[in-house]
């Protein structure tokens, strides 16, 4: 060791002690500041904070508000809003203004229950959402651990939501085994196919959606070819490869638009003619964009009636047109379920999950989406599955199961 | 079936063989794993969206298509060249004489901070390529091969060969290769080592936004994720070569890119990506040097 880096070594030495001395009068100065800093915390909630929480009726909306789901969260989140700012103008609910708290759940399920917990935290009174099977059944049992905190889903069709006899969980959807039943029906029945191949994207709702389809399908035509693509993947090749071998006469996907569009585009790319059938996840415009107009004529998915021509969804269509602009598919569904929610809790009276959830159960409401009632799982009583086409870059009204 | 997916293995091994250039070459240098290379070919898949939404606009694409596919190429491959200049000045040379884990850390920040701003300001919503590439094709004994898949092959071939010529046959090509072999040494005979570099890094980041590009033709969408799996996809591909040896990274990109697709489609296309790791696992255990790789890989 030299000269030069023996200083150097002593002075890093003083540096230390110097930079320790600093490092305690700092910390001394961070807790003189952290105590002010609590006490004005607690003065100020005392006036005014707790003041303010008495104040409002907390509920929760939740969804995939980004990624690439995020279209879907934001027409989730459209919908309440419009119907928690109509009654804000009417006065509120209980005598009390409606809060919104907006959470982000991401389409996975780690964050769902998370967000579920936060929700609970906060007091919300209930919650509109989740968006997804996945999402909103992990998040239910929070919310039924927190004291029965009603969710109404607009969305999530995967029937084990509510076949676990929860009392709080409610959907104004209605479930995969319906929807699986009509595209079975209309499959054999209507085009009279004899090979389909079938593929989901692992989600719950996909999954589902797939075996429910598989399940009703029963003998009635042979499954040529059944398997997965992953959720988030772009190269579904191999897949489509494989099925094209089968030469079946119809693919059915159990999955959301974003899969659903490439997978139709590349499937076209490699030459496959057989049509393309889905379920609810995939109507939406952003389909069409992914996979081009011209790739989804004559695809075909199962979904519930045009609210264009339900006479009651007038008055809300107009309002939601005025203020967002385009309707998603499930915007009305998340505005009637905002608008029961609403309803439960005056009827109940008071702001108890319990109570609100019992409500829930014993009233029928008239919607935009005409009259809405719950049985004892919280399904909806009646649940129309109708099959749509797109034609020409829309999605239209196709086919509709015999009474 | 196998012809076809072989032909789809191909393509994808061909997208994985052009990033994994960048890694290679960067390695064969700075004996450092540039890990925000493949954040670099995101950024190439985001800009030929942007360019051809703009070329669109001012009614190009309407007129030559062909002009404005090769403009698209042109612009993202020269902006992404500028993102491989900057990355270099930013994050790598001033860790030239540090620590070989810095540059490392420097590389995954470097990484995580480019996914994030394309995130902020690109949106987090899935970005569709425009439907104006016809998805035309021709059949080949049962398999149909489009255009694309063609010109993906072609492309990527050609850019191979001129950066094999490039770097076998120019001034600067053996400029390269001697600070590959001894920077200091090549300092001292009069080579700019750090305009090497520079170049080293703009040479990669053209060849993973033409990568990116065609990717983004290939799928017809883009999000800011992209770029991770690709990324580690082609770090693999460049392993599996050996890296430092830019043969050995086309050889292990289209490798990989076969496994893969006749994995996916003969076992199991739910564990698709798990055959890439796998090779990655195997490769280091058994063969750490690469299928063609001389040097051992302990600097990593």
């Amino acid at each position: 060791m030299n000269k030069e880096e023996v200083s150097q070594k002593s002075k890093s030495i003083l540096n230390a002690q110097d930079s320790r001395l600093k490092y305690i009068v700092c910390n001394l100065k961070s807790v003189f500041l952290l105590l002010l800093f609590t006490t004005y915390c607690l003065l100020s909630s005392a006036f005014t904070g707790c003041a303010k929480k008495e104040d409002t009726i907390k509920i929760g909306v939740a969804g995939p508000m980004t990624g690439d789901q995020a279209k879907m969260g934001t027409d989730l989140k459209n919908g309440v809003e419009l119907a928690v700012s109509e009654w804000n103008e009417k006065g509120g609910a209980l005598g009390k203004k409606i809060e919104l708290l907006v959470e982000d759940d991401q389409h996975d399920p780690k964050f769902a229950v998370t967000v579920a917990n936060k929700l609970s935290n906060s007091g919300a009174a209930g919650v509109i959402g989740h968006w997804n099977s996945s999402a909103s059944i992990p998040a239910s049992e929070v919310y039924k651990d927190r004291g029965y905190i009603p969710m109404i889903t607009p969305a999530s069709t995967n029937p084990q939501l509510t076949e676990r006899g929860f009392e709080n969980v409610f959907r104004v959807c209605g479930r995969d085994d319906q929807q699986g039943m009509i595209a079975a029906e209309f499959v054999v029945k209507n085009l009279k196919i004899k090979k389909v191949a079938i593929i989901h994207d692992k989600t719950t709702y996909g999954q589902g959606l797939a075996n429910e389809f598989k399940k009703a399908m029963g003998n009635a035509a042979e499954i040529v070819y059944y398997g997965v693509v992953i959720q988030g993947d772009k190269d579904f090749r191999a897949v489509l490869t494989s099925i094209k071998d089968k030469r079946p006469e119809l693919i059915y996907f159990g999955g959301i638009y974003p899969e659903a569009g490439l997978l139709v585009k590349q499937a076209k790319e490699l030459g496959i003619k057989a049509p393309f059938m889905s379920g609810d996840g995939t109507i939406d415009k952003e389909f069409i964009k992914i996979a081009g107009k011209e790739n989804t004529e004559g695809t075909y998915l199962t979904f519930s009636p045009d609210p264009s021509n339900i006479p009651t969804a007038k008055t809300f269509l107009d309002k939601y047109h005025a203020k967002y602009g385009e309707h998603g598919p499930y915007s009305i569904y998340a505005y009637d379920a905002a608008n029961i929610l609403l309803t439960g809790i005056s009827k109940a009276g008071a702001v108890d999950g319990k109570k609100v959830s019992e409500a829930l159960h014993n009233f029928a409401y008239e919607g935009a989406l005409g009259a809405i009632r719950f049985d004892q799982k919280g399904d909806v009583l009646k649940a129309p599955y109708i099959v749509w086409i797109t034609k020409d870059g829309e999605f239209k009204e196709y086919w509709k199961p015999a009474e | 079936m196998f012809i076809q997916q072989l032909i789809n293995g191909l393509t994808l091994g061909s997208v994985y063989a052009l990033i994994a250039l960048g890694y290679t070459m960067v390695y064969g240098i700075l004996q450092i794993i540039n890990f925000a290379h493949g954040e670099i070919y995101m950024i190439g898949a985001y800009m030929a969206i942007i360019v051809l939404g703009i070329l669109t606009a001012a009614g190009l694409t309407a007129v030559n298509l062909p002009l404005s596919i090769l403009l698209v190429f042109i612009i993202s491959g020269l902006f992404c060249g500028m993102y491989g200049l900057t990355l270099e000045r930013v994050a790598y040379r001033p860790l030239r004489h540090a620590h070989r884990l810095s540059p490392l850390i420097s590389a995954i920040g470097m990484s995580i901070f480019l996914q994030n701003y394309v995130m902020l300001t690109q949106g987090t919503v899935d970005k569709v390529f425009p439907h104006i590439i016809p998805s035309t094709g021709m059949e080949i004994t049962g398999a149909s091969i489009s255009y694309l898949q063609i010109f993906i092959l072609a492309a990527s071939f050609i850019l191979m060969t001129a950066l094999h010529l490039f770097i076998k046959k120019t001034r600067l090509g053996k400029a390269m290769r001697a600070t590959s072999q001894d920077s200091r040494m090549a300092s001292l005979v009069g080579i700019n080592v750090d305009s090497v570099i520079a170049v080293t890094f703009v040479i990669g980041s053209i060849l993973a936004a033409t990568a990116g590009v065609m990717v983004a033709m290939y799928y017809g969408s883009v999000n800011f994720f992209i770029g991770y799996t690709a990324g580690i996809k082609a770090f693999t591909a460049a392993v599996l070569g050996g890296i430092g040896n830019i043969p050995g990274a086309m050889l292990g990109g289209l490798l990989l890119g076969l496994v893969e697709g006749l994995g996916a489609s003969y076992i199991s296309s739910e564990y698709k990506d798990v055959f890439a790791f796998l090779i990655l696992i195997l490769v280091l255990i058994f063969r750490p040097t690469g299928l063609l790789g001389e040097r051992v890989g302990e600097k990593v």
